[in-house]
């Protein structure tokens, strides 16, 4: 029962997002110019910002777009990560020492700075749904070598075990004795290696956020709802500024403890 | 993966306490010295090469200059010079000098060091940027009759030319010492690069108060360097600062509330705040963005479309007054009160946008030859309300059909697109109006200019409105009339006005706060507004 506890609250939290943005009259960018950082309000439920957008209606609009994207990104990283994983480890030996080198190349590079420079590169014209799918994407292809090395380690122990070399024996192929055997007992890992890289990638994005070059306004994200934190002023004004930070520490413990617990199980 | 959600948790707990310990970091104060903070280190402290805001401040609080400009005033008041006064064609400047005049080092101050002074700054070596305000610095001669004479020969009449010599700081003959010895109030006496510039007093400077006693009253002034607006304010509340100028309007407010004696708004400021879009010929866009870039009709609608009123409102929280042109109802001389400009309408714009060959289609807006309009405007990465202004603009031109995205970048990327590249479709920035005369507007406004923003560096005007532009600015700066000036520069801003290759959006005010310890301040809307007067200036200590 306990081990449901992250996925109930999870699920709450999103359905309360999905039903937030339902219900809601306008959109996330909508500036109501007359209410400008407005109180709590039947309309306004969490006041608003600085320029009249509805802050509960931002705050799951971003948690919606940062879960989507984190969780997109985490399945196409360790996609990625499966692939190179198993590769690296069924390849001839020198063949797997350049794939392992490459990995490492990337593990060692600043991934940060990495992905300042890959997001800058963007078209100054890309809409806010396209930065959207971009950097979630960008964090993608920059977060497999870790994954890469967990998998191939995984793949390298099974191997050499008996139901392989009988495998072998009988006649499969290595292609078949990946597809029918190797992928179903990986499956242990591929799970928590994929749940690691979501929390991961919220906060990637959220830095990304903060330092301007995440999801283009005026669509919401953790990272551009928490350069609010950075203003003294705001902060003296309205207490509703700390609710993305408070939510987004929410999620993070959530996804953690989901993490820690299947881990657990595996 | 898990190492690394761990290690940006650590890295934003050792953030903040880099934070909360760098709060808690100023430089020790001097008895009797004053003390702010300017945002970067100067670039230089030769007073001759300065050109950028915190060298300007340290080149005024430590030069000594034959004329200043009274900040509140406006008027030419003398300084090292006695008196001065310049033939009738305006060829002839003699600058007679006050007696027993010394440097900071003891040393006599004579006409020698201060025709020395000029000729550097003339020099094409020095690459002063007063110097091209003398119009052919070259062919400028100084010569000194005796020891308390100046006498500088202009090749031809420059408008407004007495109030140059306040950027012309007096150095002894041969030795320029970067600040080090000057016939200012201050001398340079410390820096240290990233944390502070320290200057102390001239024991030699010729002023005195009323009563005889030597100025300046301050014994040193320190300038910590700090690019931090939290800091900066928590160490004002702290008594650690005496004075900020230019507060951004979001921290007024707070600073309001907790020292509402300390705060004050002296109303729209000289700059102003603008849009434009790139108009260049070799701009690396399409042929139909150049298209729509060029057509007056576009920017006319843009313009009708962009509710100010909302953006000094909610951008500037009522800090700041509506734009309609380049000089500001704060230049009373200069503005023009019988401008017409297009009014904000939404309806006009959508019909000025039909009249033009523009159509709307469901929510998005089409041209002549069924390209969306689509677009982006820049602005610099840390000014919120820059960023807020350019939000606005976005859903006030989304009601048109215009798809805007708004992209920030920090200022060396900014300017690298906009100066060099010509990568830009629009930009959202503003202008520092150092002074009223329009004179010095020449840069910006001359089709030739690399400065003209919209179209750099034409060979030949492009259009007929930028040639009578130049027209009309080359005649305000040779034409001695002041009523000739004038006709000329509201013609300008009419043109202006019409075109709108500039879409003024607003004049911000000018926001400062003042610790109540700090005594003669009077402040001014010219720069350097609160410390203009430095000599004047004292902590008074214990004072609430």
């Amino acid at each position: 029962m306990k081990e449901r506890i992250p996925v109930v609250l999870l699920l709450l939290l999103i359905l309360a997002a999905v039903l937030t943005l339902l219900l809601t009259q306008h959109g996330y960018a909508f500036q109501d110019r007359d209410a400008i950082m407005a109180p709590t309000s039947a309309q306004h439920l969490a006041g608003t910002d600085e320029l009249g957008r509805d802050r509960m209606v931002r705050v799951a609009a971003a948690l919606l777009i940062g879960l989507t994207g984190a969780t997109a990104a985490a399945a196409i990283t360790t996609l990625i990560a499966t692939c190179f994983g198993l590769l690296a480890a069924f390849s001839p030996r020198l063949v797997a020492i350049v794939l392992l080198f490459v990995s490492d190349l990337f593990l060692s590079l600043p991934w940060l700075f990495l992905l300042m420079m890959a997001r800058s590169l963007l078209p100054l014209t890309a809409t806010p749904m396209e930065t959207a799918v971009i950097t979630f994407l960008v964090l993608a292809v920059l977060g497999w070598p870790a994954c890469a090395r967990a998998i191939y380690r995984g793949a390298v122990q099974l191997r050499s075990a008996e139901w392989m070399i009988q495998g072998h024996a009988c006649g499969l192929k290595t292609r078949q004795l990946v597809r029918l055997h190797l992928l179903p007992h990986l499956q242990s890992l591929f799970l928590p290696q994929f749940l690691v890289c979501v929390p991961a990638f919220i906060v990637a994005e959220a830095n990304l956020g903060a330092l301007g070059l995440g999801v283009g306004e005026p669509m919401p994200s953790w990272g551009s709802m928490l350069l609010e934190l950075d203003n003294s002023a705001l902060l003296a004004r309205s207490h509703w500024v700390y609710l993305p930070i408070v939510l987004l520490v929410a999620v993070l413990l959530i996804l953690e403890s989901l993490t820690s617990k299947v881990e657990t199980n595996a | 993966m898990r190492n690394l959600l761990r290690c940006s948790f650590v890295s934003v707990a050792v953030m903040a306490l880099c934070t909360v310990s760098a709060l808690c970091q100023a430089a020790p104060r001097l008895p009797g010295e004053l003390a702010w903070a300017i945002r970067y280190d100067p670039k230089t402290f030769d007073p001759a090469k300065v050109d950028e805001q915190a060298s300007e401040l340290v080149r005024y609080l430590t030069a000594g200059v034959l004329v200043r400009l009274n900040r509140q005033t406006q008027e030419l008041e003398p300084q090292l010079a006695e008196s001065y006064s310049i033939s009738q064609q305006g060829t002839l400047i003699v600058f007679k000098l006050r007696q027993g005049l010394r440097f900071s080092d003891g040393a006599t101050l004579t006409s020698a060091d201060v025709a020395w002074s000029i000729r550097r700054v003339l020099a094409p070596a020095t690459q002063a940027l007063v110097a091209e305000e003398f119009i052919s610095p070259s062919d400028v001669t100084v010569d000194t009759p005796d020891k308390l004479t100046v006498r500088v020969h202009l090749p031809k009449r420059v408008i407004g030319v007495g109030k140059l010599f306040d950027w012309i700081a007096i150095e002894p003959a041969n030795r320029p010492s970067e600040g080090r010895v000057t016939s200012g109030p201050f001398t340079v006496a410390e820096y240290k690069r990233g944390q502070y510039v320290r200057l102390k007093r001239n024991p030699n400077y010729w002023r005195r108060d009323g009563t005889g006693a030597q100025l300046p009253y301050a014994t040193g002034v320190r300038m910590d360097v700090l690019n931090n607006r939290e800091q900066e304010i928590a160490l004002f509340l702290r008594g650690e600062f005496d004075l900020i100028d230019g507060l951004p309007a979001d921290y007024f407010g707070l600073l309001k509330q907790k020292a509402p004696q300390s705060t004050r708004d002296l109303g729209a400021s000289l700059n102003t705040e603008q849009l434009w879009f790139n108009q260049s010929s070799v701009a690396a866009l399409p042929d139909f963005e150049k298209a729509w870039f060029t057509n007056r009709g576009f920017r006319v609608a843009v313009s009708e479309a962009i509710r100010r009123a909302d953006l000094a409102r909610i951008a500037y929280d009522g800090h700041a007054t509506p734009a309609y042109g380049f000089i500001s109802p704060a230049n009373t001389i200069w503005h023009n009160n019988n401008l017409k400009y297009p009014h904000e309408s939404a309806t006009d714009a959508a019909r000025m946008l039909e009249a033009s060959g523009f159509r709307r289609s469901g929510s998005l807006l089409w041209d002549g030859s069924g390209h969306p309009v689509k677009f982006s405007i820049l602005t610099n990465a840390g000014n919120a309300a820059r960023q807020k202004m350019a939000a606005m603009i976005q859903q006030d031109l989304a009601s048109l059909g215009m798809q805007v995205t708004v992209v920030t970048l920090d200022f060396p990327t900014l300017i690298e697109r906009l100066m060099h590249k010509q990568d830009y479709e629009a930009c959202l920035l503003g202008t520092i109006n150092a002074e009223p005369d329009p004179s010095s507007m020449m840069n910006m406004w001359q089709s030739s200019s690399p400065n003209h923003q919209w179209n750099p560096s034409e060979k030949t005007p492009a259009t007929e409105w930028e040639a009578e532009i130049d027209k009309q600015m080359q005649a305000q700066a040779s034409n001695p009339i002041q009523n000739a000036r004038k006709a000329a520069m509201d013609r300008v801003q009419q043109i202006v006005a019409d075109q709108q290759p500039f879409i003024y959006l607003v004049y911000p005010n000018v926001l400062q706060a003042v610790s109540p310890q700090l005594r003669g301040v009077q402040p001014a809307i010219l720069s350097p507004g609160l410390v203009w007067n430095i000599e004047s200036l004292r902590r008074q200590e214990g004072a609430r």
